[in-house]
């Protein structure tokens, strides 16, 4: 599955992200991301998490291999969720940059939106940061309304 | 520590929206914002069936589930482990989580949006606190709990109130001495007109004594159609309660008939108590403050206490009034007065008085003031009964037999607030003495439709 360019556009808006995993018994675990970076083939994303505020989504990966992750804008709640097969990869220094950037313009539009800072901050930080690299096999519509849960994105030629 | 769910009661004021993680049944990991999480007792929590179709199938499908709850206080995070145990669709539970969710969707101005039609169990397995990389503010340290000897102390001075002025001011004193908070309103329902109006007032600039709600607006509508407390945590997304009519300026009262609701701008917690006395609610309890999360579930329970004395009394004293009225009231001899006439304007098609050209009241208590201006300019009386002004109004607004005393203390309170050169005094149990500051004159032809 291949993001378009609505999606695309989506991805350049101040976003929060929660993350899901499960392990080998289905029983799921939850967490949040504090970063992203889309691979040039846009059916890749890296997503940027703390392993330590968030210690059970590194093994789930690494057990099960799989994830879903959720963006939303919160200005407009405008929602998307894509899933697919995952694998840890080391930790790199524009990594840390990436997860600077989207904390700061997190942070910048919830407190524009209202929501104080210091509720913000127990929220995000990349502290012993991990990232799992998410091949993505299905894009859902999560917007609340009658769009959520059909499918966006377009297939990708390999696949279709 | 072992939390316990009443350890998280600032996370289920649906401030800062809750994450839901399931997994289908092949094990494919699925995520999800999810508005409304209700605690039910200490090991269950309840989600409103709103939610996404692909979490509701997973759900049935694989019963474990991942929530991450968040403290709208501090900003804490909680991960929670559950167990799906059953749907409701109807009984108490379904009405109470309906209730809650029509509360806290008014909080994101989709009230109209979220119809509920079922509601999903789940049992609390865990709960295990986040880390958080900053110190956070100490959960709802504050502020102390709720002194119970304090709460019994405002409850006996409610109750030992004869009169409706003296019982809506103990009720407002109780509210600001035993909870603390300085910004609060008494509305009383007004079902001739549909409405509920303000009657008693505290710590607004402007008292906004008069000033009427529809019956199903907003908060206090909602508090009073379904008899059942409803409130605001965090008005940073929600449009001002009653915003538009707060920016008619004073000034425009003469021309509107119209007071403006009280405002408190900073206001980021309201919350709407129904008075409710015999299963009827005779008003509504409002209050605001500028703290977020202002109301806890104590101090709303302790609210409600206040509220529930405060109609009994209003209803005992309603009652009492009419049995103390066996002595009619007599002509007796009149002090000439003198000086400038006291001219008092009714318009009959909505009971609208003004005295000396200044809008007053309108409605039931409007009714009245021409009813006891009617009597004092045929047989020279100041003196009234309300048995005879119930006796005589009760054809046509028969719902005055349950507030006839309200309605009288509205009119009173309006009077002395715009400085009226007449006044309402008490003149004993159940009647009252009109005064004026001259010959009193009632012009009740103008804008009258009949």
């Amino acid at each position: 599955m291949r993001l378009d360019d609505r999606l695309l556009d989506f991805f350049n808006r101040p976003l929060m992200c929660i993350i899901a995993v499960a392990d080998e018994t289905r029983r799921p675990s939850a967490g949040r991301g504090v970063g992203f970076h889309l691979l040039e083939d846009g059916e890749t994303i890296d997503v940027i998490f703390s392993a330590w505020q968030w210690p059970r989504l590194e093994p789930c990966v690494r057990q099960t291999g799989r994830i879903a992750v959720t963006f939303v804008s919160p200005s407009d709640y405008v929602s998307f969720q894509l899933k697919g097969t995952a694998t840890m990869r080391d930790t790199e220094t524009p990594d840390l940059d990436r997860a600077d950037r989207f904390m700061t313009a997190a942070t910048d539009e919830l407190e524009s939106l209202g929501v104080p800072r210091r509720l913000i901050a127990p929220w995000l930080t990349a502290r012993d940061a991990r990232v799992a690299r998410l091949a993505i096999s299905e894009i859902y519509i999560q917007t609340p309304g009658p769009l959520a849960g059909m499918l966006a994105g377009e297939q990708s030629a390999a696949k279709s | 520590m072992n939390l316990r769910l009443s350890d998280l009661s600032a996370c289920f004021e649906g401030v800062i929206p809750s994450i839901i993680a399931t997994a289908s049944a092949d094990g494919m990991p699925n995520i999800s914002y999810l508005s409304h999480v209700m605690r039910v007792d200490e090991e269950h929590v309840a989600l409103s069936n709103q939610f996404f179709a692909k979490t509701a199938a997973n759900v049935r499908a694989n019963p474990k589930i991942t929530l991450i709850l968040v403290d709208g206080f501090t900003g804490d995070q909680f991960l929670l482990d559950i167990g799906f145990v059953r749907s409701v669709d109807g009984g108490a539970l379904f009405d109470k989580i309906a209730r809650q969710l029509k509360a806290s969707s008014a909080q994101v101005g989709m009230s109209d949006v979220m119809r509920l039609r079922s509601a999903d169990v789940f049992r609390v397995y865990g709960i295990e606190k986040v880390l958080s990389p900053v110190e956070t503010a100490p959960a709802m340290a504050t502020r102390p709990p709720v002194r119970l000897p304090a709460l019994s102390e405002a409850i006996k001075v409610i109750e030992q109130q004869a009169e409706a002025d003296e019982i809506i001011d103990s009720l407002l004193g109780g509210v600001q001495s035993v909870l603390g908070y300085g910004n609060a309103l008494v509305l009383i329902r007004d079902n001739h007109r549909g409405c509920l109006i303000t009657t008693g007032s505290i710590g607004y600039e402007r008292s906004g004594l008069g000033s009427e709600v529809a019956g199903s607006e907003g908060l206090i509508g909602a508090a009073t159609t379904s008899g059942q407390t409803i409130k605001v945590s965090d008005m940073s997304r929600v449009r001002r309660f009653g915003e538009a009519i707060g920016l008619e300026a004073e000034g425009a009262e003469n021309t509107s008939r119209t007071v403006a609701f009280p405002q408190l701008p900073t206001a980021m917690s309201q919350i709407a108590v129904p008075m409710t006395a015999g299963g009827t609610v005779m008003g509504v309890l409002f209050i605001e403050s500028a703290e977020r999360l202002a109301f806890r579930e104590e101090d709303e329970a302790a609210l409600e206490i206040l509220a529930g004395q405060a109609a009994s009394a209003l209803r005992a004293s309603e009652r009492e009034a009419a049995a103390a009225e066996l002595r009619p009231a007599v002509r007796m001899p009149e002090p000439v007065v003198s000086g400038q006439e006291v001219r008092v304007v009714h318009h009959r098609f909505d009971d609208s008085v003004f005295v000396d050209g200044t809008y007053i009241v309108k409605g039931v208590a409007g009714a009245l003031l021409r009813l006891m201006l009617e009597w004092h300019l045929s047989d020279g009386r100041s003196e009234f009964t309300n048995r005879e002004m119930r006796l005589a109004a009760g054809p046509r607004m028969p719902e005055i037999k349950d507030n006839l005393e309200t309605r009288l203390l509205l009119l009173r309170r309006r009077l002395e607030e715009k400085q009226a050169r007449m006044r309402l005094v008490r003149a004993g149990r159940g009647r009252v003495r009109m005064e004026a500051e001259g010959p009193l004159i009632l012009d009740a032809t103008v804008g009258d439709y009949r």
